[in-house]
């Protein structure tokens, strides 16, 4: 058993001739929160794609506590505890808060949720789990208000909260500030170094102040591959990195 | 949708819901000139039951409704006039034949989404239609299958019910139709039946969550066909006659317009739908030969003015009668605040 929760090896992600993604080992230790960084194009997203299933990988391995996932489709990957949050919030707009909620923790049970003879009332843990997950996100108050009418902050913290209710061990969390207000940053940098207790992370992000503050590792990725990786302080202080990003964001 | 509009005086909630249906079901006979026609209502209110955990539970716009119908009709009349099967028999044999024939298209149907999932269901319901035209031997091909029996339910050869008579046989469609309607409201607050309106409101969260949302959709089309199977068959034991315009594209066409005429999303609107459209057919062909242009004007107006069709239109009408009841409760109180 390796440290390393998950880990890719010679991880690429073809588009014809052009690689998105060419040759990525990336590590990712349990327990803590692992930020991958790079400017537009680097190939962040294609990667978070080959992760959590979205598109298949063309080469290389995914190991996940070091078993390859690399075939299985993203419905399969949860129930091995993994977990996926979206860039553009993907939620059941029409459905209660608290229903998003629920049905994110049934999904855990995979095809035991082709049971059609019971009542949902029967399973009590997935009621039990949305409540608890509502009071993480501080939603409680807006339990039975329609997905889609929550204030896009709020909508963005659902988005994130939806991903921790099957219990997963990795968190993959895709740009979860993506399009928030100025001042509800601080409300989703607080969540999610909370869930950074309870989850291994792996976060794609794009707000500087958020990456710095709250990553234990930093993996910045350029052209499609890894051009440094280390703490936060080895990162700000690298120079090829101020070049690559720094410079451009400065 | 069901879920987003809460219903006045309790109705979306399960005994109600069902006290409403049985009322319906006795008051259909007493309101209407024959036991035929409501029998007919009901029949429809099934096909387009099933239609809507499609279409309204699910997100699923099928054109291969009247292929199920049609092999509903067919198989259970073959059942009973060359083996002759009784009428539970025939009419499990034509939900089985239903369920088979919603895998064969489902699965290979559901492999796409969107507009290439409703013009595979179309292909899907021509071919059924010229197989049937081609197989005469056995559907009687463009003249229909003819001397269609209607059993009586029976054991050990003593008659418990004489369904020969229409009464008879309308109580007997409506008991089926009661069954059928529980179970489906059952389904639909299952974990399977919450999972589909996932689906419907957002498929690639659905998988991301964990769903395997290709076996959610394959199970809904096999229930779906056998509802619609059970449906063809009764049509075919009303009529005595199984025609081939059973499992033409129309029939499919009829479904869906009941279903969302009487409002997706909520299994009640489908009587409402189908009765709204088998009656007006029945007055309105008498009055004037091309009444189908009306249904196509009907069709318009709903789709463009009662996104919640029928059973929408009355909830809506029904919250706000009793807003309006509440607003003058208040009302004296308020004058004699103001004097």
């Amino acid at each position: 058993m390796s440290d390393y929760l998950l880990e890719t090896r010679n991880l690429e992600l073809a588009y014809g001739p052009f690689k998105a993604v060419a040759g990525v080992d990336l590590k990712v230790r349990a327990g803590t929160i692992h930020t991958v960084i790079g400017p537009n194009g680097a190939g962040k997203t294609s990667l978070f794609h080959c992760l959590t299933g979205e598109r298949q990988a063309t080469a290389g391995k995914i190991l996940f506590n070091d078993r390859d996932i690399i075939r299985k489709p993203s419905h399969g990957r949860v129930a091995l505890g993994m977990a996926r949050s979206f860039q553009l919030t993907s939620l059941f707009q029409n459905l209660s808060v608290r229903e998003n909620l629920r049905l994110a923790a049934q999904g855990r049970d995979g095809l035991g949720a082709l049971n059609f003879w019971r009542s949902v009332e029967h399973k009590r843990s997935h009621w039990n789990t949305a409540d608890q997950v509502l009071e993480r996100l501080k939603l409680t108050a807006r339990a039975e208000t329609l997905a889609g009418e929550l204030s896009h902050g709020q909508q963005r913290v659902l988005e994130v909260g939806m991903s921790i209710c099957a219990k997963p061990t990795l968190l993959m969390l895709d740009e979860p500030t993506s399009g928030m207000g100025i001042d509800d940053i601080p409300v989703m940098t607080d969540l999610i170094s909370d869930l950074g207790r309870d989850h291994t992370v792996l976060l794609i992000e794009h707000n500087m102040s958020i990456v710095m503050s709250i990553s234990q590792r930093i993996t910045v990725m350029s052209h499609g591959q890894i051009l440094v990786e280390g703490t936060p302080e080895q990162v700000r202080n690298d120079e090829r990195v101020r070049t690559a990003y720094l410079g451009e964001a400065a | 949708m069901s879920n987003k509009t809460a219903l006045p005086m309790g109705l979306g909630r399960t005994p109600a819901l069902l006290l409403l249906v049985l009322a319906s079901l006795v008051a259909l006979p007493l309101i209407l000139p024959s036991a035929t026609l409501a029998t007919e209502i009901l029949i429809f209110a099934l096909a387009a039951l099933a239609c809507n955990l499609l279409l309204g539970y699910t997100g699923l716009l099928s054109f291969g409704q009247g292929i199920f119908f049609g092999v509903g009709a067919y198989g259970a009349a073959l059942l009973m006039i060359h083996l002759k099967w009784g009428m539970l028999g025939a009419l499990f044999g034509a939900a089985v034949f239903g369920a088979f024939l919603a895998l064969l298209v489902g699965a290979l149907a559901i492999r796409r989404t969107g507009i290439y999932f409703v013009m595979l269901t179309l292909a899907f319901s021509q071919m059924a239609y010229f197989l049937a035209y081609t197989l005469s031997g056995w559907t009687g091909g463009d003249n229909g299958l003819l001397d269609v029996p209607r059993p009586n339910i029976e054991i050990a050869g003593h008659v418990l019910v004489d369904l020969a008579d229409p009464r008879h046989f309308y109580v007997f469609v409506a008991v089926l139709f009661l069954l059928i309607f529980a179970g489906a409201l059952r389904v639909i607050r299952s974990p399977f039946g919450s999972t589909l309106l996932a689906i419907r409101e957002n498929e690639t969260r659905a998988a991301a969550i964990g769903y395997d949302t290709r076996h959610f959709k394959i199970l809904v089309f096999m229930l779906s066909g056998a509802i619609t199977g059970i449906a063809g068959a009764l049509y075919a034991m009303l009529l005595h006659f199984a025609p081939l315009s059973n499992i033409d594209l129309m029939m499919s066409e009829n479904i869906l317009i009941m279903t969302i005429v009487g409002g997706t999303g909520s299994l009640f609107g489908s009587l409402l739908g189908a009765g709204a459209i088998v009656v007006l057919g029945d007055v309105l062909s008498e009055l004037w030969p091309r009444w189908l242009m009306l249904l196509g004007a009907i069709l318009i107006l709903v789709v463009v003015f009662m996104r919640g069709g029928l059973w929408g239109g009355l909830a809506a009408l029904g919250k706000r009668l009793l807003a309006s009841r509440t607003a003058d409760d208040k009302a004296p109180a308020k004058t004699k605040e103001t004097l």
